[in-house]
């Protein structure tokens, strides 16, 4: 009988509940929170479903040296999380990103390209903001990353320049992404007046065939040859592109832009979540990191904007462009688009701005990971 | 009621973002220095003096390595195991930490239970008690108050040599103390970021420039190509009337058929034949009519990878 009780007891001690913390509990509860959102209300569920599962994951309170743990060698967690930790998830994902992104809107108007240059600012902003608040070079460059709106190169950034800081600027990268409605609408009613918000943009000219093949291979040439540190993600962004646009690669475009992209977005939202483990940190920087990661959105969306304004000082006539297409070169993409797009209606029913704004919006994505190059290059 | 829920997961965020940073693998830890003989250098808390070793983090991230063990012996690898409980068992981006091997772990967490020899190796195993992470070898000759060092070198110091070392630096990084990382080089040169922000805004603003600039040349020499490719289309014309198919027999079958089926099938059907006679592309893009074969090979069709039933 005493056998019994002692195992028992002994068992006891291998359990959750012996081992849990307020942290853990903390955890799971928001990882709940997260879950019951993105179904409730459908917002953004392919990323919250799998990072709120992942942080119930990763904060099961549990005996240490089990082996099973996301920073325990070998485990299957851990074997998992290679892909964020070394940086091969982000690529995948932009791989599927080339392979389901028409740049038909960027290739007939690629004036729009310097929208998305505009709206980089964002990252630098932050960049100035964060060496403000004491953090390392390699740390504000890595949160700055937050401002190019893109959850892949945040993760890959982070990943090489500062690992300590990635949940909180990953989830940081996410959340804003999807709170791009609430953030940039205000901004671009602020900045614009209504006749500015009138204006109306001539119907892209149709693109050939022939001239989207050509983009990828020399959009990947040029941005490769200028920031070669920023080659995984400009690689796998153009060669999905180029599946997309051959016609001869169907199935592997498919397959990028389907089943590959799915699994990859799977993992990397499971292996994020359970990266943040209430146990391992317990930081002020992440809050400081979250406030940063708000206004890297904000000056990217102003900054988007007001070069729109600038810029319509030089052109005439049918050539102005509706500043309220600035805001989309935070390439959120296409929620940032999609923004221009309602917000123009609001004021002028028969006004579709998405076509224009998708311009912008896909540049935005080019641009971001032109920037991440560089800041790999100069801290990395 | 869409805003509030945004507002109120923000919040939540916000405080899981106070919860939230990363730790690193147990893989980056490697065994930086190993001193067998220790007659005049570093001494405990106990004012003796041991042979010790420096485990160092090759990492940018945090490492915890409670749990793991140290050991001399290939048959026992579960030697002398590091308290997980003790939560100075970690170390921060590139630090590294030394064990005294005074063969008494009754002394504290960084006391080994075993005494370093020469000739033996020294292994550093993972929590799983099996793994090894990293191991060193000592010279049966090393002399007394010389270490075994792992020296980093290489382009971003990432790649370690081991190397004899008459004057030990437990505790301390064992490369060049001189070279600093890029960030640490950048922190000195531009401390609030302005010149590296100059620089990037620049190189994207060109890079995509450059980019706006290619394609709008590429888009004014295709409308041209458009242009001028007008007259070999009606060659076409004429080379698919040879083959029996004129666009007034195209429309006047369109015509009868839209007798039947309506405006809709006749504007359908009007529109694919004058893509199809006017030598239009537009194979793969959608709403847009396709009439115009496959010309790739056909071993992408799915019916050429169903299993043959067998007979």
């Amino acid at each position: 009988m005493s056998t019994i009780i002692e195992n028992l007891k002994q068992f006891w001690f291998f359990t959750g509940f012996a081992n849990a913390t307020w942290q853990n509990l903390a955890m799971i509860a928001i990882g709940i929170v997260f879950i019951t959102i993105a179904i409730k209300k459908g917002w953004e569920p392919l990323l919250l479903v799998p990072i709120g599962f992942g942080m119930i994951i990763g904060n099961i309170p549990m005996f240490p040296g089990l082996n099973i743990g996301v920073y325990e060698d070998g485990s299957v967690l851990n074997t998992l999380y290679q892909g964020v930790k070394q940086g091969w998830y982000p690529p995948l994902i932009f791989l599927g990103i080339g392979a389901m992104t028409d740049f038909s809107a960027l290739i007939s108007q690629p004036r729009l390209l310097l929208i998305g240059a505009a709206a980089q600012t964002g990252i630098f902003g932050a960049y100035l903001l964060a060496l403000l608040l004491g953090f390392d070079p390699n740390q504000a460059g890595a949160i700055g990353i937050i401002g190019g709106a893109d959850g892949p190169t945040a993760i890959f950034l982070s990943s090489k320049l500062a690992p300590d800081l990635m949940g909180a600027i990953a989830v940081s990268a996410y959340s804003y992404m999807a709170l791009v409605p609430v953030i940039q609408r205000p901004i671009m009613l602020a900045l614009t007046t209504k006749k500015e918000r009138l204006i109306r943009m001539p119907a892209p000219r149709q693109v050939s065939q022939k001239e989207k093949i050509i983009f990828p291979v020399v959009g990947f040439l040029l941005t490769a040859f200028i920031v070669p540190s920023g080659l995984p993600l400009l690689g796998m962004l153009f060669f999905g592109n180029l599946l997309k646009e051959s016609g001869v690669t169907k199935r592997l475009a498919e397959t990028a832009r389907g089943p590959l992209i799915d699994v990859v977005t799977t993992l990397i939202g499971l292996t994020v979540g359970a990266s943040t483990q209430a146990d391992k940190f317990l930081s002020g920087n992440s809050l400081k990191i979250f406030l940063l990661g708000l206004l890297s959105f904000v000056i990217a969306t102003t900054v988007g904007v007001l070069f729109v304004k600038f810029w319509n000082l030089f052109l005439k006539g049918d050539r102005k462009i509706n500043p309220l297409i600035g805001n989309a070169g935070v390439s959120a993409v296409p929620d940032s688009a999609r923004v221009s797009e309602i917000v123009g209606r609001e004021f002028d029913p028969d006004n579709h701005l998405l076509m224009h704004a998708m311009g912008p919006n896909v540049a935005g994505v080019i641009g971001s990971a032109v920037a991440a190059g560089i800041l790999l290059g100069f801290l990395g | 009621m869409m805003r509030q829920s945004r507002i109120f997961i923000l919040a939540a965020v916000s405080f899981l973002a106070t919860l939230s940073a990363g730790a690193q693998n147990l893989t980056d830890l490697l065994i930086g220095e190993v001193l067998v003989e220790n007659t005049d250098g570093l001494t405990d808390g106990y004012g003796h003096r041991n042979g010790w070793i420096e485990l160092f983090n090759t990492s940018n991230g945090t490492v915890k390595f409670g749990g793991c063990y140290l050991s001399d012996d290939k048959s026992d690898l579960r030697k002398y195991h590091i308290p997980t409980s003790d939560r100075s068992a970690q170390l921060g981006p590139r630090q590294s930490v030394v064990f005294y091997a005074s063969g008494d772990a009754s002394h504290g967490t960084f006391h080994t239970n075993f005494k370093l020899r020469r000739g033996s190796t020294v292994y550093l195993v993972s929590n799983d008690g099996r793994t090894i992470i990293d191991q060193v070898e000592i010279p049966s000759d090393l002399p007394a108050d010389h270490s075994v060092v792992r020296v980093p070198y290489g382009v971003k110091e990432m790649d370690f040599k081991t190397e004899i070392n008459p004057t030990p630096t437990p505790g301390s990084y064992n490369g060049d103390v001189d070279a600093k990382t890029k960030s640490q080089i950048m922190k000195e040169q531009d401390p609030h970021g302005w010149v590296l922000t100059l620089i990037a805004v620049i190189v994207v603003f060109s890079a995509l420039l450059i980019l706006a600039f290619i394609f709008g040349w590429i888009g004014d020499f295709n409308k041209r190509s458009q242009e001028s490719s007008r007259k070999p289309r009606k060659e076409k014309k004429a080379r698919v009337a040879r083959g029996g198919l004129t666009p007034e027999i195209a429309a006047a079958i369109s015509m009868a058929l839209s007798q039947e089926f309506g405006g809709e099938v006749y504007a359908a059907i009007a529109m694919a034949l004058d893509d199809y006679l006017s030598g239009g592309v537009h194979d793969l893009e959608s709403m847009v009519i396709t009439i115009k074969p496959s010309t790739s090979g056909n071993w992408a069709d799915k019916t050429q990878n169903f299993r043959q039933l067998p007979r």
